[in-house]
C-alpha cells in the first residue's frame, strides 16, 4: 500500500472580487496524488473534521478558486486535505478564514451598465458563437454604442477582438460607450469591468476618458473557450472569469456626452461578461 | 526510447513556484508496491468475499511478442463508482490467471497470479512469457469463483520468420457520447484480424452535457458532467467508455496497441503545457494522473508506467520478417504550436523530441522488415499551412521523418485525430511536388467522435486539392490493414449512422492495394 498523503501545509487564502483564491504547498508525485478536497464553511470557524456536506471543490492543481460569490463580499473558512491514487486521504490542513473583496458593483451607486454582472455573455450582441461576423459588422474595427438609445443585444458584441486574432482581421478593435452625465462628478468613479474569458495570448485592455488615457488592463491568459460558450457559471466550466475594476478619475468626465474607449491594444480577444460605471456611496 | 521532457519554463505558481524538473526528482517510487500487479506476488493478499461483476470492464492483451503478451483486467463491480474505484474495498486482491491453447481451457500453457492494487484502481497487467510463436491462445482471469470473460491473442510469428499475412485493425477518436460504437462491432467480427492499432483519442476529457450527449438511449450523472481533471474522474471516464460491448468485443478479440493524442489529456495541449492557460508547472500534476489513468486502462508493458508527469509510450516490435512496427508519441516531447510563419519554419523544431526521433529514424534505416509501420496521432502530410496541431506545424520535422522513411522498406504511417477517412501519398519532399512519392498515409476516421457524419463535408475540399490525397470519406468507421509479402490491401469501411443505435451495416468506402517496393496508393 503507497503511503498515506501528507498533509496539505501552507493553505493560503487571497481575497479577490467576488472569489476568494487558495493556494497551498503541492505534494510531488509519491504517492500520486488523486486530488484534493476542498472544504469550506461559512465564518470564522470550521469543525475539526472536515464534513462531506461542506466539500465545494476537487482539484488535481495545488490550487482553486473559490468563485461565484457575493460581490458585497463573503466570509469562509477552509481546509483541504490529499487523496492518493489507492483512496486514502491525508490529514486536513490548518483551517485559514478569508473575507472576498466587495465589488463596486456591490458598494458603489451604478451610473451606466452594459450588460449584466452574472458570468455570462449571453446578452451580448452575436453571443455565445457568432464570433465570425464581428468583422463583417465592424469592418472599420471601431464598435460604438450610445447608453439609451443601444441595447447590448443589438449593440455590444460579445468579444472584443485584438491584434491576435487573426480571424477577425489582427486588428486592435476600439469600443466606444458613449454616456451622458448630467453634471461633472465631484469624486473619482470605478469603471467595473468583468470579462468571462480571454485567449491563450492575454492582452492589454487599454481604457481611455474623453480621449485621455485611464489605465492598460493586463488580461489574464484564458482558456480561450468564450468565443464558443457563452456562461462561465455552468458546473465544470473552463472559461477563466476575470474581474478589473479601476477607478476613473473625475478630471477626466465632464457634464453632458462622455467617451470611454476600450481598445484591445496588445493580444487576443476578450469576453465581455459586462461594463460598469458607479459611484462610490 | 525517450526517457523525460525538456525540463519546463518556470511559469508562477502559488506559493512557491516548484519546476516541473524538480517535481520529477522526488517522483517514482511507488513504482516497486504497482510491479505487483505485473508480476505475479509470492503470497497472496487476505483474500475475503469479492462482489460480483468483477471483470464488467472486459479484458484485453496487448504488448505482443513471440513469446507471449501483457494481458489486462481491472476489476470493477460497480465501473461507474464516482471515486474511480470501481466498487472495489482499498485493499489488495489476489486474481489468477490462465492462458491456453484451447477455449475450453483444457490445454493449459501457462498460468500466474497478479495482485490487484487500489493505487491502480485494481487493473493489472500480467506479463505472460515462454509460449510458442505465431500460435493462438485464449486467457481469462478468476477471482474466487469468478471468471472473466474469455480473451484471445495470436503470438507474432519468431524474429525473422517468413510470414504469409498479417491482418491490423485501426481505430481511433472514441467519442463515446457521440454516438454507438458500432465500427468496434464490425471490427471484432472481421475474419481476418492479427491485431488491433489506437491511433489516438481513446477517451475524451470533455464534459457530457446535454449538448454533446448524442448516443441515444443512454443517461450519464452529474460526475460525467464535467471535464476531467482529477485521477478519480479520469477512472471514471475510461470506465464509462470501455463499458461499450464493441470495444469490448474487439479487445478481446485481438492484442491492442495503443499511441494517445491529445485527448487523453487535454485538447490541443503540448509537451507540457495546457491549452487553457494554466501553468506548466501546475498542468503537470493533470498529466501524471491522465497518463496514470491511460497506462491503468490500457493492456501495456510496465515500460509505460508513469513517473510523475513522464511516460514512455513509445515502442515496437518486429511481425517476423513481413512488417516493423514504430509506435510514436507525438504529443510529450512536441514544441509549442508557432507563434508565427517564421517560427513554424524553424529547422529546430520537434514533433517527437530529439531522442524518439533517433530512435525512430534508427529503427527505419537499419530495418530488415518489408513494411515499417508507424503509428502516430496526428497527420504527416501537408494538408494546409493553419493546421498547427498536425505536422504541418512542423515542417521541418517532418522532413526529416521523410528522409528518414526514404532509407526503409515500403513506410507506411498510420494516423487518427481528424475523424474522417483519408488516404495519402507521402511525398519525399512536399514542397516539391515531382519529388516522388516514397510511402502512403492510412488515416482513420473516428469511431463516434463527430456522430453520424457524411461522406463530404465542410473540410473536403482541404484535402482533396491534394492530387496525392486519394480518398476522403467523413463518416465513421475503421480501416482494415492485411500485410502480404507482395502488397498491403487497406480497407476503409464506414457506417451510415451512430447516433440512432448500433444496427449501422459497415460499408466499404473505398480499397487500395499498395504492392512492395512500389508504396503508392492503387484503387482496388
Amino acid at each position: 500500500m503507497s503511503p498515506r498523503p501528507d498533509t496539505v501545509t501552507d493553505l493560503h487564502a487571497e481575497p479577490a472580487l467576488a472569489r476568494t483564491l487558495l493556494s497551498w504547498e503541492p505534494l510531488g508525485f509519491d504517492p500520486l496524488i488523486d486530488h484534493f478536497r476542498i472544504y469550506a464553511v461559512r465564518g470564522e470557524s470550521a469543525p475539526e473534521e472536515p464534513q462531506e456536506s461542506d466539500l465545494i471543490a476537487k482539484t488535481v492543481y495545488p490550487n482553486v478558486a473559490h468563485t461565484d460569490l457575493d460581490p458585497a463580499g463573503e466570509t469562509w473558512t477552509y481546509t483541504v486535505l490529499a487523496v492518493s491514487d489507492a483512496g486514502r486521504r491525508g490529514r486536513p490542513s490548518a483551517p485559514v478564514t478569508a473575507t472576498s473583496q466587495p465589488s463596486v458593483t456591490a458598494t458603489g451607486r451604478e451610473i451606466a451598465t452594459i450588460g449584466a454582472f452574472d458570468g455570462r455573455t449571453l446578452e451580448h450582441h452575436l453571443a455565445p458563437t457568432s464570433y465570425a461576423q464581428i468583422p463583417e459588422e465592424f469592418p472599420d474595427a471601431v464598435i460604438e454604442y450610445e447608453q439609451g438609445a443601444d441595447e447590448p443585444g443589438a449593440a455590444w458584441p460579445y468579444l472584443l477582438p485584438g491584434p491576435g486574432d487573426a480571424w477577425a482581421g489582427k486588428k486592435p478593435y476600439r469600443a466606444r460607450w458613449t454616456l451622458t452625465l448630467d453634471e461633472a462628478p465631484q469624486a473619482d468613479l470605478d469603471l467595473a469591468v468583468w470579462l468571462v474569458d480571454t485567449t491563450r495570448l492575454g492582452g492589454i485592455l487599454r481604457v481611455s476618458a474623453n480621449h485621455e488615457h485611464v489605465t492598460d488592463i493586463e488580461l489574464p491568459v484564458g482558456s480561450t473557450r468564450g468565443s464558443r460558450e457563452g456562461d462561465a457559471t455552468v458546473p465544470g466550466s473552463t472559461l477563466r472569469r476575470s474581474f478589473h475594476e479601476p477607478a476613473l478619475p473625475a478630471a477626466l468626465l465632464q457634464a453632458g456626452v462622455n467617451v470611454l474607449e476600450f481598445e484591445l491594444a496588445e493580444g487576443g480577444w476578450a469576453a465581455w461578461d459586462a461594463v460598469g460605471v458607479f459611484a462610490r456611496e | 526510447m525517450p526517457a523525460s521532457a525538456a525540463p519546463a519554463s518556470a511559469t508562477a505558481a502559488a506559493p512557491a513556484p516548484v519546476s516541473r524538473r524538480r517535481l520529477l526528482q522526488a517522483s517514482g517510487a511507488s513504482a516497486a508496491v504497482i510491479a505487483l500487479g505485473i508480476t505475479a506476488p509470492t503470497a497472496s493478499a487476505e483474500e475475503g468475499p469479492q462482489p460480483e461483476g468483477l471483470f464488467s470492464l472486459g479484458v484485453a492483451s496487448g504488448a505482443p511478442r513471440p513469446d507471449g503478451a501483457v494481458l489486462w483486467a481491472r476489476l470493477a463491480p460497480e465501473p461507474l463508482a464516482e471515486d474511480g474505484h470501481g466498487g472495489m474495498e482499498l485493499r489488495d486482491v489476489t486474481v489468477r490467471w490462465h492462458v491456453a491453447k484451447d477455449p475450453e481451457f483444457r490445454q493449459i500453457a501457462a498460468r500466474g497470479q497478479a495482485l490487484a492494487q487500489p493505487e491502480l484502481a485494481h487493473a493489472i497487467h500480467p506479463k505472460v512469457e515462454g509460449l510458442d510463436p505465431a500460435t493462438d491462445y485464449y486467457y481469462r482471469f478468476s477471482v474466487g469463483r469468478q471468471n472473466s470473460p474469455v480473451g484471445r491473442f495470436r503470438t507474432l510469428p519468431a524474429q525473422g520468420a517468413d510470414v504469409e499475412s498479417f491482418s491490423v485493425g485501426v481505430v481511433s477518436c472514441q467519442a463515446w457520447y457521440h454516438g454507438h460504437f458500432t465500427a468496434h462491432k464490425h471490427l471484432a467480427a472481421e475474419e481476418e484480424l492479427d491485431l488491433v492499432v489506437f491511433v489516438g483519442d481513446y477517451i475524451y476529457e470533455y464534459a457530457i452535457t446535454a449538448s454533446n450527449l448524442w448516443r441515444q438511449g443512454v443517461e450519464v450523472g452529474p460526475a460525467h458532467q464535467v471535464e476531467t481533471e482529477t485521477l478519480e474522474q479520469y477512472r471514471l471516464r475510461y470506465a464509462l467508455f470501455k463499458l461499450d460491448p464493441h470495444l469490448q468485443a474487439v479487445h478481446a478479440r485481438v492484442p491492442a496497441v495503443a499511441v494517445w493524442d491529445d485527448h487523453e489529456v487535454q485538447n490541443d495541449y503540448v509537451g507540457g503545457g495546457s491549452s487553457t492557460g494554466i501553468p506548466e508547472d501546475q498542468f503537470a500534476y493533470r498529466i501524471a494522473v491522465a497518463y496514470r489513468a491511460f497506462y491503468e486502462n490500457m493492456p501495456l508493458d510496465i515500460e509505460a508506467l508513469p513517473e510523475g508527469p513522464d511516460s514512455d509510450i513509445t515502442t515496437g516490435f518486429d511481425v517476423g520478417s513481413l512488417a516493423r512496427f514504430s509506435l510514436l508519441d507525438t504529443r510529450q516531447f512536441r514544441d509549442p504550436a508557432p507563434m508565427d510563419a517564421e517560427d513554424q519554419q524553424d529547422p529546430d523544431r520537434t514533433m517527437l523530441g530529439a531522442e524518439q526521433e533517433a530512435w525512430v529514424t534508427e529503427r527505419l534505416e537499419q530495418s530488415p522488415a518489408l513494411w515499417n509501420v508507424m503509428a502516430n496521432g496526428v497527420v504527416v502530410a501537408a494538408i494546409t499551412e493553419d493546421r498547427t496541431d498536425m505536422w504541418d506545424g512542423y515542417p521541418a520535422a517532418r522532413q526529416r521523418l521523410l528522409d528518414a522513411m526514404v532509407a526503409s522498406s515500403n513506410p507506411v504511417v498510420l494516423t487518427g485525430d481528424i475523424h474522417k477517412h483519408v488516404a495519402a501519398e507521402l511525398l519525399a519532399d512536399f514542397t516539391d511536388p515531382g519529388s516522388g512519392t516514397i510511402g502512403v498515409e492510412l488515416i482513420c476516421t473516428s469511431v463516434g467522435s463527430d456522430g453520424d457524419g457524411a461522406k463530404t463535408d465542410n473540410y473536403t475540399d482541404d484535402w482533396t486539392q491534394h492530387e496525392y490525397v486519394k480518398h476522403y470519406d467523413g463518416r465513421r468507421g475503421y480501416i482494415h490493414l492485411r500485410f502480404t509479402p507482395e502488397e498491403l490491401v487497406s480497407s476503409f469501411y464506414v457506417v451510415d449512422w451512430i447516433e440512432a443505435d448500433d444496427t449501422a451495416p459497415k460499408q466499404l468506402s473505398a480499397r487500395f492495394t499498395t504492392p512492395a517496393g512500389d508504396p503508392r496508393l492503387i484503387q482496388a
